[in-house]
């Protein structure tokens, strides 16, 4: 019985193979993102026509902080450094990001300068989707830049509700301290 | 990256800083060839860039009617091949039916002024035109010679230009199929070339070409809207004219074509359309006493291209045509003088290419000040 099971055929594996549907890279990157997180298969190849995929050499700059903003980022190989220019010292790292992460997102938006400086710390590949992409998916597929769009507000709105929080635990904290030096 | 030394982060920055120049001069050595085998291939791959251009045109205009075809829901490669089905069916109809009407037009028109250029009645009537106008202007003189040279001048030349443009079916075919491949592939044609574009200038590149074909797209629509209203709306009025006043104007709609095309040369233009109007109004009623009572209908036939002009400056171009274009009449001038050492063609291309340069070049400035790189 157990010789039986393990008799294959090849030319029924090779259809099961040919029929099994296959994703890019980029797509399986892209579908862990969650601002394409509602997007089915057949979306995401449409995405996919749109993007751009480049390589930077370790420590070029992605964009500088100050420069207009175009659109966001997602990591598919390496790891890059998110760094705030101060003038006169040396740049603040904020974090490092690896495979799968995004960053920039808020440009796809709004075209207003870049909060921070994105550098390459290693060899990376990264997606570069951007605001022209954006709006030619929304011209030709409205209801694919739709779902994209309404992915975005929800990202947007999360992280200004965690904000919201955090600036009233903070203002909370100086009342305190406002209330304590009183007493002293 | 922030754990490193400052003497390494030093030297790697005088390293970084030697690749950089390394770099702009192999640019810099690249685009000073790059400009002097363009120099030299020019003449050579002139035509080929001519019909790159028109090609590139006519995307621009009929990409907004495949993306909705797009849309709908139809394949990009079956709405380009039906935007080409229309295209094809019109021109196959204006081919087989209006061109042979409107060459006999022009032809009959052309003969119709060598035959009465020396009859009593065009004598009569520039007579009577000089009488009427010297009141005004006491050194005004028109003579038969001059008005006979000048207009069958003018009719030869748009008979030269519509038969030149049957002898160039082959180019406009192939102007068609590039413009099919720009339709269905442009994206990622225009793809592949931007990644190209090293990792600095990539962002920027790719929105000044957004921002270029979005201007571009909304400068030729808005042209070819406010050419198409300005037909539309003189052949209405033309009709008119003969309907209500018997004014006897033949050709209504070759007229009517040439005043919205016109129409593109801001200030000029609109003369230009309406001179046809009235040289065919003059010689299709000479002779008749009540065409002259009414000035063979000039005055009629001026103030519907008045009207025809208010309503597009009032209402339809302020609509359609981008504000951006607006020009100074000095400049219009010197363009259409710049342009008629090409001919006729260049005179009505002047402006638009002008438009056109200035809408890349303003949105290269704006992407380069943007990206601190000017």
């Amino acid at each position: 019985m157990s010789e039986k099971s393990k008799v294959s055929y090849p030319l029924f594996e090779s259809f099961k193979d040919k029929l099994k549907p296959k994703h890019s890279q980029a797509q399986m990157t892209l579908s862990q993102v969650n601002i394409f997180g509602r997007l089915s298969w057949q979306e995401l190849k449409i995405v996919e026509h749109a993007i751009h995929i480049r390589n930077y050499a370790p420590d070029e700059p992605i964009f500088k902080q100050g420069d207009p903003g175009s659109g966001m980022y997602i990591i598919i190989e390496g790891r890059v450094g998110i760094f705030l220019d101060i003038p006169q010292q040396k740049p603040k790292k904020l974090s490092e990001l690896g495979e799968g992460d995004f960053f920039g997102e808020i440009a796809l938006l709004d075209e207003s300068p870049r909060t921070a400086t994105a550098t390459a710390l290693e060899s990376c590949t990264i997606i570069g989707f951007y605001r022209p992409d954006l709006m030619d998916i929304l011209k030709i597929k409205p209801s694919v830049g739709g779902k994209i769009i309404l992915s975005l507000s929800e990202v947007l709105a999360t992280r200004l509700r965690t904000t919201n929080s955090e600036l009233v635990k903070v203002s909370r904290q100086l009342e305190e301290l406002t209330e304590t030096d009183d007493d002293e | 990256m922030s754990n490193r030394e400052p003497v390494q982060i030093a030297s790697q920055s005088v390293r970084l800083f030697h690749q950089s120049l390394l770099k702009t001069l192999i640019y810099f050595f690249v685009l000073i060839m790059a400009l002097a085998a363009a120099y030299k291939a020019l003449p050579l791959v002139m035509d080929a860039l001519f019909l790159l251009v028109i090609a590139s045109i006519l995307t621009a205009i009929l990409n907004p009617l495949v993306d909705r075809l797009e849309t709908s829901g139809i394949k990009r490669i079956w709405g380009a091949l039906m935007v080409f089905g229309g295209i094809f069916t019109l021109l196959g109809t204006g081919i087989v039916r209006g061109i042979p009407t409107l060459l006999s037009e022009i032809s009959r028109i052309k003969d119709m002024i060598q035959q009465q250029s020396a009859t009593d009645s065009l004598n009569s009537m520039i007579d009577n035109i000089n009488a009427k106008v010297s009141q005004f202007v006491p050194s005004f003189q028109l003579d038969t010679d001059t008005l006979s040279n000048l207009t069958s001048q003018f009719f030869g030349q748009l008979g030269s230009i519509l038969a030149g443009a049957l002898d160039t079916l082959a180019t406009i075919v192939f102007i068609l199929i590039i413009t099919m491949f720009f339709l269905v592939d442009g994206a990622r044609m225009m793809k592949s070339l931007i990644g190209m574009v090293p990792n600095r200038y990539f962002e920027m590149s790719l929105n000044i070409s957004y921002k270029t074909k979005k201007q571009l797209t909304n400068f030729l629509r808005g042209q070819l809207l406010a050419a198409l209203g300005v037909a539309i709306q003189s052949i209405i009025g033309l009709s008119l004219l003969n309907w209500v006043f018997d004014a006897n104007i033949s050709g209504v709609f070759l007229i009517g074509s040439i005043a919205g095309m016109a129409n593109m040369i801001p200030f000029i233009g609109p003369f230009m359309g309406m001179a046809p109007a009235i040289v065919v109004s003059l010689f299709n009623n000479l002779g008749d006493p009540v065409a002259a009572a009414n000035f063979y209908y000039i005055f009629h036939i001026i103030g519907m291209f008045f009207l025809v002009q208010m309503i597009d400056n009032n209402v339809i171009s302020p609509i359609v045509v981008s504000g951006s274009m607006e020009m100074h009449p000095l400049t219009v001038i010197l363009l259409i003088l710049i342009g008629s050492q090409m001919g006729v063609l260049g005179m009505f291309l002047a402006v638009p290419a002008w438009g056109i340069t200035k809408v890349i070049v303003s949105e290269v400035y704006q992407g380069l000040k943007g990206h601190h790189l000017i």
